[in-house]
């Protein structure tokens, strides 16, 4: 059996069984390892990709799910080489540590801003509630993100 | 046995497919809306060995349809899609705040209510006591033809409806009553509720309460109105404090169940809290 | 020698991995795929406590994709810091729930995992030692009945039966100090959890077998440690194990000890291709290396005037069925329950016990975060007693200058107390949060404590490249706390006159750089640091000398500065370090230098400490942490108002990298006060399997901490640096702790104080903790003499 899908603007196409999760036929198949997994129950936010533009925990949504659909994953998102706003804003205030979190936390960020660009900053935590950052604390991660929000 | 081309995932493409897939299968079968409880089913050390009829495809299920005297959701409306669809109705509020604060935003574009009625094994459902209180119904669709159920019966009858009926809509009456959904998570959010109230209740001009629902979730495994409380606030004014203090006399009507992240005594003992915050909630909303 | 200016040494420099980081390129351990890799599984045990009278693979060998089983056989080798009492699988036992007793390796991880479960495990169940309560009861079952037999690989601990080590601190007369009748004695009893690290990035590791010898790609803070265990349990030569790290997912304490890869390694032997083995959440639920849970019983004579003139001490440490790293963490209640104040006596003793319970750990700041805990609430509970302010009681008697430690060490400079004061100003500059508390119940403290950086050997190799570029050679690994990619190469710039930038950094690895204890304890900035900084002055010299050759000039007039080797004041002149370096490749070959570092040995009073592996702290490390609180009375719910820090620095190499250290850990300590606890069930198996049942704080349950840096306290570490990443989890417990007590005038006595807890102080329905197990005679009223069971474990005693 295989499944297409599109896949940061690319066809592609997995032979993995149906109720294989996403974010494992994204890692293993497409060696696109940015989106991790830190948990497969829904709770860390680290395998955040988007589906048709909206972010979805990649562990708990199996392929079979995705036919035909449109994936795109934190690989995207600095579009020709060039780091994102985002991204730029959170390199600049030298946020990141580990860096685990961050895939996950850039992609629910990334929609988010979309619809909200000029969110508060408690706004920005409370869409940040499924995202789990053990290192930084998140205030510095999110005064970057209300940094950006500022300048929109 | 699963189906019979030996396929163990099936995305359905109509209610008709759906439920001939679901007849096919048999015991083998099961629905799959969000996957968000099912994917889980290893952590939880159950079976995932079923064959799935995926649902989430089918339009008709996805539609949320606000009619004059009522609102008809489809079992696979998102959490999301609950709460900014509702968001703007006064007499959902319930619903729709317990769609907005349940799980994380990832979670809420693909978990439905559907799967959040059907999990029966989640007694933290955010979406089950909010729709208790708004007397909310299910339309079962089968072979055999549909049904039409109040919440409370479904959740009798949930884990036999199978296997080849599934919800297929939830209908949500439209009166003039005023709803709030008080969760209490143990961190600030993120986490399942230990205990929540769900409150709907009309009022009379003089601000009388004419008729009251309080659903109760989380605290026993599955919700259920708190009907000795809904009887004493009717006739009196919405008064938070008093309705704390009926809420204390009457606490010994739960049994709260143990877990790992809280005892059974506290989720009782929060309850005269969580129905005071309800009642002010209801009081803000004039 | 021209020395070059120091000050530019301190800079925010931003971190050079941080972009691919947020590309999702960089690829930890768990994003490495090799060629033919295999992907393996382990079978564990479902109970805590048994025989095992038969283990049969044959079903197993012939599942579809196995292609190698290991089980004890493979090693016959134990572990263990101090003793040696951890076989790598359960051999003959199990003595705990999770217990590896074999290993898979198989094309798939479906099929490593299938044909695990088809191994047959016959077992004869025996009785479970679940709580040390029940280990140190009379005629307790012994977890490890053969304890004497077990190698010794550090002497000096008391052992014995269910105690797998005691350290013991006797300073002074503290029977004298509580018989005297102007003191005032106060006893305090309190109970903490276990803590998980939940590093994001779970234990992993790929290995594989090449030309004789094991190559171990894994996600670790101790590259050598991993490969000497390994070597060790195997029964193989250490020289046969080469270890590298990729980036690490975060560590925090977990990955400092050897835990996975002697199984990949095993399996890559015998399968002769490559193994992942990667630990799934709830593995790292059920199995992770904690911070132990611990029990403590501590009482001070405080005279009337307000000095402490005793005070008496029991922690009991859950070593759970291995000894491992709370042997180690005996060593430390002397310097953290024993620390912050003047004692005119001290009495301690510090135990780590078995249980049946899965193995505990090293975790950010170990021991130090419940000793603090227990100490400030006690020192409050005192204050309380004696009808004394906190805040003067802490100023009195905080260490000072000249001030002896528990175990009689001097500590040098003034360094608390004038935190105190920055912490005063600290408050006064900002309002009190009160208003926001509303109609809940508000309380605020504030505490102090005392850690230590952790020395020991490190070395460091530098290439000064014929490009102008220096590499920077050493065992140190990058776990996201920035100092391999800040610190260090900020403090090689400097001694070398060119841009961090252009200090490239080699990720660790035991066949390029030279032995080091490995990251944690604070050590990388100090250790790895003041190596780095001794091979960057060994290259220094070099290309000085190689210069003053060119430029007819003394090397004492030449300076390093911008890339250059200049003559001192004129500015742009000698020569560029890239040229010099290619003279040098003429003229004395490639420019390398190296240094090393260890342990400088700061004396502890002779006779005061036994059975500590660290007697005296070289490098100690103060705070000052404030924190206002509101608690809500009706459901016990807690939330942090304010938060502030005052921290010695030492110095602040890179002041923003440690704001990000600070804002981390003390969010994370956050999580420990009040809502991470690890508990176990009556079959010995951990309750929180998930990160469902086992809350860490999320964004919304942290706040921004205001924060100082106090710099200028003395250190040994290069440039006056201080390590900054362990220190600030050390103290958000005690001061939650001690502001939910103020707030709510309740006992607070346990970790973490989760909203049923909480609410249950207020209802008067949680418990007391009294500790009836940990003896301390102190009725002096009833004419008894003061007495502590402090005596030394002795094994004719079991
Ligand atoms: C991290 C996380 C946090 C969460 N927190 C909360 C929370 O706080 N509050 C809350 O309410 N929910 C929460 N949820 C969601 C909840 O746990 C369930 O996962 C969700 O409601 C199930 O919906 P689903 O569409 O994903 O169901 P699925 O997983 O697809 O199905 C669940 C069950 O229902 C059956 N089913 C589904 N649809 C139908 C149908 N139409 N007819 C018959 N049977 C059907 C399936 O066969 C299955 O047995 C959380 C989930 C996650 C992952
Ligand atoms: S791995 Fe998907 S949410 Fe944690
Ligand atoms: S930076 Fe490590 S988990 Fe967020």
């Amino acid at each position: 059996m295989s499944l297409r899908l599109v896949v940061n603007g690319e066809d592609r196409v997995s032979r993995a069984e149906p109720l294989t999760p996403l974010v494992d036929v994204l890692r293993d198949e497409f060696h696109l390892t940015g989106a991790k997994v830190a948990c497969r129950e829904g709770f860390c936010g680290a395998c955040t990709v988007h589906i048709d533009g909206q972010p979805v925990v990649s562990c708990l949504v199996p392929l079979g799910m995705v036919e035909g659909r449109e994936v795109r994953t934190v690989e995207s998102l600095a579009a020709a080489g060039e780091l994102s706003p985002l991204q730029r804003i959170m390199e600049e205030h030298d946020v990141v540590q580990c860096g685990m979190c961050f895939p996950g936390i850039l992609m629910v960020l990334t929609s988010f801003f979309r619809e909200h660009p000029r969110a508060e900053r408690g706004e920005i935590k409370v869409a940040l509630v499924g995202n789990i950052c053990r290192c930084t604390g998140y205030e510095r991660l999110v005064d970057a993100a209300v940094a950006l929000a500022k300048r929109s | 046995m699963p189906g019979q081309n030996g396929e163990r995932f099936h995305a359905a493409t109509s209610l008709t497919d759906a439920i001939a897939a679901l007849a096919d299968r048999g015991s083998a079968g099961a629905a799959l809306a969000g996957a968000t409880w099912i994917m889980r089913a290893p952590l939880r050390h159950e079976r995932r060995d079923l064959s799935y009829v995926a649902i989430s495809k089918i339009d008709e299920l996805r539609r949320l349809d606000i009619l004059d005297r009522e609102i008809s959701i489809g079992a696979c409306v998102t959490h999301a899609e609950l709460a900014s669809s509702l968001g703007s109705l006064p007499e959902c509020r319930a619903l729709a705040q317990a769609a907005v604060n349940s799980a994380n935003p990832a979670v809420r574009n693909v978990a439905t209510i559907g799967g959040n009625l059907c999990a029966s094994a989640f007694a933290a459902a955010d979406l089950v006591p909010a729709l208790i209180c708004l007397d909310a119904e299910l339309e079962i669709e089968g072979a055999k033809g549909s049904e039409r159920m109040t919440v409370k019966r479904f959740l009798e009858v949930r884990t036999g409806i199978g296997p080849d009926r599934l919800v297929r809509r939830v209908i949500v009456p439209r009166t003039a009553r005023r709803s709030a959904h008080i969760r209490l998570p143990l961190r600030k959010a993120g986490d399942y509720p230990v205990a929540i109230v769900s409150l709907a209740a009309t009022l009379n001009p003089t601000g009388v309460v004419e008729s009251a629902r309080v659903a109760v979730g989380s605290v026993e495994p599955v919700a259920r109105r708190w009907e000795q409380l809904e009887t004493s606030l009717v006739g009196h004014s919405l008064d938070p404090r008093r309705a704390a203090e009926q809420a204390e006399r009457f606490c010994g009507d739960f049994l709260g169940r143990e877990g790992v992240e809280a005892p059974g005594w506290y989720r009782v003992k929060v309850l005269p809290s969580l129905v005071r915050r309800a009642v002010l909630a209801l009081q803000e909303q004039s | 020698m021209a020395i070059a200016d120091p000050s530019n040494v301190t800079m925010n420099l931003p971190r050079r991995d941080a972009r691919d980081k947020l590309l999702g390129r960089t690829r930890y351990t768990v994003d490495r795929m090799l060629p033919r890799m295999l992907h393996a599984a382990i079978l564990r045990s479902e109970v805590a406590s048994a025989r095992i009278l038969k283990i049969d693979i044959t079903r197993a060998r012939q599942m579809p994709g196995v292609r190698a089983i290991a089980l004890s056989e493979d090693a016959p080798g134990m572990h263990g810091i101090g003793i040696a009492d951890h076989p790598l699988f359960a051999s003959g036992v199990i003595r705990f729930h999770g217990e590896q007793i074999a290993a898979v390796a198989a094309d798939t991880y479906e099929q490593a995992q299938a044909a695990a479960r088809a191994i047959e495990v016959e077992l004869e169940p025996l009785p479970i030692v679940l709580t040390m309560a029940d280990a140190l009861a009379p005629g307790a079952r012994l977890v490890h009945p053969d304890w004497k037999n077990y190698e010794v690989l550090f002497e000096g601990g008391a052992r014995g039966g269910n105690v797998a080590w005691e350290a013991t601190v006797v300073r002074g007369d503290t029977e004298a100090a509580f018989a005297r009748d102007d003191v005032v004695v106060v006893e305090s009893c309190f109970r903490v959890g276990r803590q998980n690290h939940v590093s994001l990035e779970p234990r992993a590791v790929v290995a594989s077998y090449e030309d004789g010898r094991y190559h171990i790609e894994t996600s670790t803070q101790v590259p050598w440690t991993v490969r000497n265990m390994t070597a060790k349990l195997l029964g193989v030569l250490a020289s046969q194990v080469h270890v590298t790290v990729p980036p690490v997912g975060g560590g925090f304490g977990q990955k400092f000890d050897c835990t996975l890869e002697p199984y990949a390694a095993i399996l890559a032997r015998k399968s002769g291709q490559p193994v992942r083995l990667v630990y799934s959440r709830q593995e790292e639920m059920l199995t992770c290396l904690c911070r132990e849970n611990a029990e403590i019983k501590i009482r001070s004579a405080v005279t009337k005037s307000g000095d402490i003139a005793g005070r008496e001490a029991v922690v009991l440490m859950d070593c759970g069925a291995y000894g491992g790293e709370q042997i180690f963490l005996t060593t430390m209640t002397a310097h953290t329950l024993g620390g912050n104040y003047k004692l005119g006596s001290v009495k301690l003793a510090s135990r780590a016990v078995y249980t049946n319970t899965p193995p505990n750990g090293a975790f950010r700041a170990c021991n130090g975060v419940y000793n603090t805990f227990a100490l400030e609430r006690h020192t409050d509970e005192i204050c309380q007693a004696m009808g004394m302010d906190p805040l003067e009681f802490r100023r009195r008697n905080v260490l000072g200058d000249g001030d002896l430690g528990a175990t009689g060490q001097v500590f040098e400079g003034d360094v608390l107390g004038p935190m105190l004061d920055r912490m005063e100003k600290l408050r006064e500059a900002s309002h009190s949060k009160e208003p926001l508390a509303g109609g809940r119940l508000y309380g605020r403290a504030t505490v102090v404590g005392t850690w230590f950086i952790f020395v020991g050997p490190s070395t460091a190799t530098i290439n000064l490249n014929a490009d102008g570029s220096a590499t920077l050679i050493t065992a140190g690994v990058e776990l996201g706390q920035g100092t391999m990619v800040q610190a260090l190469p900020q403090i090689v710039a400097h001694e070398l006159g060119i841009h961090p930038n252009d200090v490239i950094v080699r990720n660790a690895d035991t066949d390029a750089a030279g032995f080091d204890l490995g990251v944690g304890g604070g050590r990388t900035t100090v250790s790895v640091g003041a190596a780095s900084l001794a091979a960057a002055a060994d290259v220094r010299n070099k290309i000085l000398h190689t210069a003053s050759e060119l430029l007819q000039t003394q090397p004492e007039r030449l300076v390093l500065r911008n890339g250059r080797v200049e003559i001192a004041g004129i500015e742009g002149s000698g020569m560029t370090i890239a040229k010099a370096v290619q003279h040098a490749h003429r003229l004395t070959g490639p420019v390398v230098g190296s240094g090393s570092f260890t342990n400088p040995g700061v004396p502890a009073m002779p006779g005061c400490a036994a059975g500590h592996f660290i007697d005296a702290i070289d490098i100690p490390v103060f705070n000052v942490h404030d924190c206002e609180v509101a608690v809500d009375p009706d459901t016990g719910h807690v939330e942090i108002l304010s938060y502030k820090v005052v921290q010695d620095v030492g110095r602040a190499l890179n002041p923003r990298a440690i704001h990000g250290q600070i804002q981390g850990g003390v969010t994370q300590g956050l999580g420990y006060a009040l809502h991470e606890e690890h508990t176990i069930g009556e079959d010995g198996c951990i309750r929180q399997d998930s990160l469902e049942t086992y809350r860490v704080p999320l964004a919304l349950d942290t706040v921004p901490v205001e924060i100082d840096l106090y710099e200028g306290a003395p250190s040994i570490g290069p440039l006056g640096a201080k390590g900054a990443g362990e220190v600030p989890i050390l103290n958000p417990p005690a001061a939650v702790a001690c502001a939910i007590a103020n707030a709510t005038g309740c006992r607070v006595q346990q970790l973490p104080l989760t909203p049923p807890r909480v609410l249950g102080l207020l209802l008067g329905r949680e418990p007391a903790v009294e500790l009836p197990h940990i003896k301390i005679v102190s009725q002096l009223a009833a004419g008894l003499p003061p007495a502590i069971d402090l005596t030394p474990f002795r094994a004719d005693r079991f």
